[in-house]
């Protein structure tokens, strides 16, 4: 689906990650693994550091302390924000939501909405076409994106095939009415009949609770049914199949071409996929942040926001930039953007607790 | 393409096949794993146009098993 929506800007972006640093290396070696494999892998996939919630902070917290350090930044009052959207697939309870929880946290107004998408690497994307249609269509002036999640939580230790990718963070984004015409761009889609290759089974309404039997696959990789299970060749199927075309989709909606648009901004999921997308693509690797995996880790949800600001605050702060980009991931979901972005505010990146 | 001739091209593009023969067992490659099937996921569709499911990659058992899903 592909929406053109106008007269919106981004006018502020923070992210807060987990406090606990694992390093990809020091694991490995302490779990038995060769170093000199080890290191082959760092090198192609750019796992380095990651950070991880500490215990008993959550996906919430990580947003709550992003979105208030993103008002104070921008001298906001809480009561000046139209409505709220969450994006996370670890909310603190099945009920009541985690927008709502913020909400109450942050002090909004009653007039503001407070929902939650249930969305993961593809969310922040579907967050912004949100946000941006409650702007453009709604009569909302502002409103408070955030998106975050703490998979960490979710992986087996003994999983290589997940346990050493994730970090944890959350985002706050705000999203505002503007007299500016040019639009945003959007192409959502999803193939929800691969949606099992990454799935947590144990834990919804299906599959409340049971025996956590664990099971090794033939790759020796351990899980039970309460861990995020993923088979990473069917997601890097999906990821070639779907994001080269969504991304030419949406930069023929903008009139974007890569050689006229200052950056790629994917979900930052590996150094591997990422340099793989920017080629099929036709953009330069300097054109497309994807550090945010070797200093963070994958941060589902939080990792489009967090890549725009490690690879690019300084340029948005003074803006615009034409930027392209995309989310994709569980669900099999993906969610393409272009637009231009900035000037806006930029809270740096920080741990919680500090 | 000859079984020698789909080799030759995916040593080109996946390095740990570098001594392989259609005959040597996957799980025998140094370095053979989740990050190997990407690579090979990558080769097949950026030269053969094949879009394989990774469980029909997961069943091969040599290399030769693999070339087999070329046509």
């Amino acid at each position: 689906m592909h929406s053109s929506l106008s007269s919106i800007r981004l006018a502020g972006l923070a992210v807060t990650t987990g406090s606990v640093v694992r390093d990809f290396l020091a694991d490995g070696l302490a779990a038995g693994l060769d170093r000199a494999a080890l290191e082959r892998t760092a090198k192609m996939v750019g796992l380095r550091e990651r950070r991880v919630a500490a215990a008993g902070v959550t996906a919430l917290d990580l947003c709550a302390d992003a979105a208030e350090r993103l008002l104070a930044e921008m001298g906001l009052d809480a009561t000046s924000i139209d409505a709220v959207i969450f994006v996370t697939q670890t909310p603190d309870h099945p009920q009541p939501n985690n927008a709502s929880l913020l909400h109450g946290r942050l002090g909004l107004s009653k007039s503001a909405p407070a929902y939650d998408l249930s969305m993961g690497c593809s969310g922040w994307v579907y967050g912004l076409q949100q946000a941006a249609l409650l702007c453009s269509q709604s009569g909302a002036a502002r409103v408070l994106l955030c998106a975050g999640d703490t998979l960490s939580r979710l992986t087996h230790p003994g999983d290589r095939s997940t346990d050493p990718l994730f970090g944890d963070a959350g985002s706050a984004t705000i999203v505002e009415k503007t007299g500016r015409s040019a639009p945003m761009h959007f192409v959502l889609g999803a193939d929800g009949s691969g949606a099992a290759a990454i799935r947590v089974q144990q834990g919804g309404a299906r599959q409340p609770s049971g025996p956590l039997t664990e099971r090794t696959d033939a790759e020796g990789n351990r899980s039970h049914d309460a861990n995020l299970v993923m088979h990473g060749a069917d997601v890097f199927s999906f990821t070639l199949r779907e994001v080269p075309a969504a991304l030419e989709s949406v930069m023929r909606h903008a009139g974007y071409a890569p050689a006229t648009t200052d950056a790629l901004v994917l979900h930052q999921a590996n150094r591997f996929i990422l340099s793989t997308l920017a080629k099929k693509a036709g953009f330069a690797e300097a054109q497309t942040p994807m550090a945010v995996v070797e200093h963070f880790g994958n941060q589902s949800s939080a990792s489009i926001p967090c890549a725009l600001i490690h690879g690019l605050a300084d340029r948005l702060e003074a803006g615009p930039l034409k930027v392209v980009g995309c989310g994709f991931g569980v669900g099999f979901s993906w969610g393409a953007f272009a637009g231009e972005i900035g000037p806006l505010t930029v809270a740096p990146i920080l741990m919680f607790p500090r | 393409m000859t079984p020698s001739e789909k080799l030759a091209l995916l040593k080109q593009d996946v390095e740990l096949f570098a001594t392989a023969t259609p005959e040597t067992p996957l799980a025998s490659l140094p370095d053979w794993g989740s990050l190997a099937i990407l690579l090979i996921i990558l080769h097949l569709e950026e030269k053969h146009r094949l879009a394989v499911a990774g469980s029909r990659l997961r069943a091969c058992r040599t290399v030769g098993d693999l070339l087999d899903l070329i046509p």
